[in-house]
């Protein structure tokens, strides 16, 4: 039942990642390059269309956690890791004309797919 | 003919009849009336609760935060530890954030990031989705942070946002954009202005205001609440500089 352990983590000791990790073993650490992926979804996903397919990498690791896929049909999916990942505005916009300016979004594990760093 | 008389008589050459008391509402409200009274029918919670945790979300206002700001501005060992787990640390300044459900606000999450700016990097927090927004620290969200005006157009125009908030930062300065489109709540911790140096806590917490925490304004002496000016609406970007030379040309005939 992971929908109650998840829960149970939310009560307890809200944000203690190390002693409610829920045994995930995060496959992404920080610095590491990713995209994020362009996946179907049936009516509700919290990944957004402007991060689809881009460039960024790991900021943080944030928390183990269903998938909102899932929680939306009240499945009790996999729990997974969270990262925020982070972008340069420039790789979203062509032209933008700030060279240092950066945007974050948060994504769970299986929208990131490894990015080959030559 | 009194009035009185005249709207009782239908039919009547000069008939206004009362506009009907109805509120219009959309059809997300709808949906929330039909799902709360499904849930009350079906116990899972009460009205009584419903309305005490609607009276405790709407109690709650941005004087947390700004606590929270404070704190971390004047005690480093406290910033530390906020840093570390800033759920945790919101206890010490009264906060809990498993209130008033024992598991947090209603239909909200309990993590939360401290997003620390730096003379060159500047923090701002939008709801790409709808508003996510700390609440327990800052209470409910202002009308503007949920706009899709805001939402769209900051994650591809923040400096211009920014610029319409009356923040205008300059190019070296990073501008950061958090998009709060999961679980994480994220708050803004800005830089300690100058002047405020010999400063207790609770003056510095006057000057952290709502609009500080969600990165469209930063803080200084004397200014402790958030004003916007009322500006002309004008194009964003692209306005090349023939036009700008049109407007002003156009202003100077009239």
């Amino acid at each position: 039942m992971n929908q109650s352990k998840v829960m149970e983590q939310n009560q307890n000791n809200i944000g203690v990642l190390e002693e409610h990790s829920l045994g995930v073993k995060p496959r992404f650490k920080v610095g590491d390059r990713v995209q994020i992926r362009n996946m179907p979804y049936f009516f509700y996903t919290r990944s957004q269309m402007w991060a689809r397919g881009v460039q960024g990498s790991i900021a943080a690791l944030t928390y183990p956690d269903l998938v909102p896929e899932d929680e939306a049909f009240n499945v009790d999916g996999r729990v997974e890791q969270y990262y925020i990942v982070r972008f340069r505005q420039k790789d979203l916009w062509p032209g933008y004309p700030f060279d240092n300016d950066t945007i974050q979004t948060e994504s769970p594990e299986r929208w990131l797919e490894p990015v080959e760093t030559k | 003919m009194n009035k009185a008389q005249d709207y009782s008589t239908d039919g009547a050459e000069h008939h206004h009849p009362a506009a009907p008391m109805v509120e219009e509402i959309t059809d997300f409200e709808v949906l929330e009336i039909a799902v709360r009274e499904l849930a009350i029918e079906r116990g899972l919670f009460t009205a009584e609760d419903h309305r005490r945790f609607t009276e405790f979300a709407e109690s709650v206002g941005p004087a947390g935060g700004s606590r929270l700001v404070a704190k971390i501005w004047t005690d480093p060992a406290f910033k530390a530890r906020a840093m570390e787990n800033p759920v945790k640390a919101c206890l010490e300044i009264g906060i809990d954030w498993s209130k008033p459900t024992g598991f947090g606000t209603p239909s909200d999450y309990t993590h939360l990031t401290i997003l620390e700016d730096t003379p060159t990097l500047h923090h701002v927090v939008c709801c790409t989705l709808c508003s996510c927004y700390p609440r327990p620290l800052l209470g409910m969200s202002p009308e503007w942070y949920r706009t899709t005006n805001y939402r769209r157009r900051l994650v591809r125009w923040p400096r211009q946002i920014l610029a319409e908030f009356g923040l205008i930062l300059p190019p070296e300065v990073e501008v950061r954009v958090e998009d709060s489109n999961q679980k994480c709540r994220f708050i803004v911790l800005p830089v300690r202005p100058a002047g405020t140096e010999n400063w207790t806590e609770k003056q510095l917490a006057e000057i952290v205001t709502r609009d500080c925490m969600i990165g469209v304004a930063l803080p200084r002496p004397g200014r402790t609440t958030d004003v916007h000016p009322i500006q002309k609406a004008r194009r964003p970007v692209h306005s090349s500089s023939a036009q700008c030379e049109r407007h002003s040309h156009e202003r100077s005939l009239q």
